[in-house]
């Protein structure tokens, strides 16, 4: 019985990534995580994200507030989720939503800064499993005149969640 | 790998993926390189090496390219309703005899008509066609006079603050050198009257002198100096030395 469901992609990013594009956001985010930090911390006796997060009632707005800094490379994603391909190694999951996170961070110390963006996808319907794989196609996607459907087989891996299901019947 | 480091790299599951992911990443002839199955496969994620997936397989591009700050830019309005107000702000150096300093980054905060700063709502997500979620937020680099300049709307009011907008300055390299917030004049004719607090009214409004972080400023050094109108749009100028 096909389902509709919501994927979502936790990517990690650390001192350890290496991509261009990870690069860019570890040091745009972790150079604005050392400037809006600042306000939390105007007297500087705080060192790490966990500590502010402990002791500075709303430091928890660094997540929102760091995030400013890197809408503009998740928009050079051109709307489709990093690292995810389908089973024929192409990059496929539509995303529109997503949500920026801090997850470590030291004021100090770059190679403690580690960020998250959680990429929600478009809805997809997934119709079947095959052996490791989830048989999905875009629930937005307007049916071929055929009748077919077109599908991906993608595997879940560390990181990759199913975020959100509704059962058939809700669906249609 | 030692034992030692397998375990912290199990504790740090999530620090250690993408360092497994650039260590399978030595691809540059694998797609053409006969593995019997024909498949190119490479592990993901943290401490797994039994699951593996497809490894993308597209011509590379677009690159990515170095991009600002969404917060870098002279309108912040992002949509908002409200009274036009532009924000010329001059910082100037108490320990050069108050003059002008440039290169100072300038971020400016305020909240919208209806008296909301902009945070993550409910679900925490935002949208990519959506660019105006960190509404009425922005940041400026100071000129040679050390002014910026910022279009934004004439901020609503919530309980227990006057009129206010945050301000915080840092020097080129993003040290902080002051957080402040800007007062707004009172009285009849003042733009606070004359807008009226949009649809709430001033009903409730705390005025500076109850306010708890103007109160103490008796000689006003924290209030602008604010003119024009509803139909022609408000200009507010303000000196800081920091």
């Amino acid at each position: 019985m096909s389902r509709l469901i919501t994927l979502a992609y936790r990517k990690l990013i650390d001192a350890n990534s290496g991509r261009p594009w990870e690069k860019l956001v570890f040091a745009d985010s972790y150079r604005e995580f050392r400037m809006q930090a600042q306000l939390y911390n105007q007297q500087g006796q705080y060192r790490t994200f966990g500590e502010l997060l402990h002791h500075v009632p709303g430091a928890d707005k660094l997540h929102f507030l760091v995030g400013g800094s890197i809408g503009g490379y998740v928009q050079q994603l051109g709307g489709l989720v990093p690292d995810i391909v389908n089973n024929v190694g192409r990059y496929f999951l539509k995303f529109t939503r997503y949500q920026f996170e801090l997850i470590n961070s030291d004021l100090h110390d770059p190679s403690r800064h580690q960020v998250a963006i959680n990429f929600y996808a478009e809805p997809l319907i997934w119709h079947d499993t095959i052996a490791p794989y989830l048989l999905v196609s875009e629930a937005a996607a307007p049916a071929e005149a055929s009748g077919e459907v077109l599908t991906h087989l993608v595997q879940l891996q560390p990181y990759l969640t199913i975020h959100a299901l509704r059962p058939a019947e809700a669906a249609s | 790998m030692e034992r030692k480091h397998f375990l912290k790299s199990l504790l740090m599951g999530a620090a250690s993926a993408p360092a497994l992911l650039s260590a399978c990443h030595k691809d540059d002839v694998s797609p053409t390189s006969s593995s019997g199955t024909g498949t190119t496969t490479t592990p993901t994620g943290g401490s797994s090496s039994t699951n593996c997936t497809v490894a993308p397989t597209e011509t590379e591009g677009p690159f990515p390219t170095k991009v600002p700050s969404s917060y870098v830019r002279s309108d912040i309005t992002d949509g908002r309703s409200g009274y036009k107000l532009t924000a010329k702000i001059t910082i100037t150096s108490s320990s050069a005899s108050c003059a002008a300093l440039a290169g100072a980054l300038v971020d400016i905060w305020h909240c919208d008509a209806e008296g909301n700063y902009s945070e993550y709502g409910g679900s925490g997500m935002q949208s990519t066609n959506y660019t105006g979620v960190h509404f009425l937020r922005g940041r400026q680099t100071t000129d040679a006079a050390g002014l910026v300049t910022f279009t934004s709307i004439f901020p609503g009011w919530y309980s227990g603050r006057a009129t206010h907008i945050h301000v915080h300055v840092y020097n080129a390299s993003g040290t902080s050198l002051k957080v402040t917030q800007i007062a707004f004049p009172e009285g009849t004719g003042s733009a606070v009257a004359t807008v009226n607090g949009y649809a709430k009214g001033l009903s409730g409004y705390t005025y500076n002198k109850s306010d708890n972080v103007f109160s103490d400023d008796s000689a006003g050094i924290e209030i602008a100096t604010v003119t024009g109108s509803t139909t022609a749009g408000f200009v507010l100028t303000m000196n800081i030395a920091v």
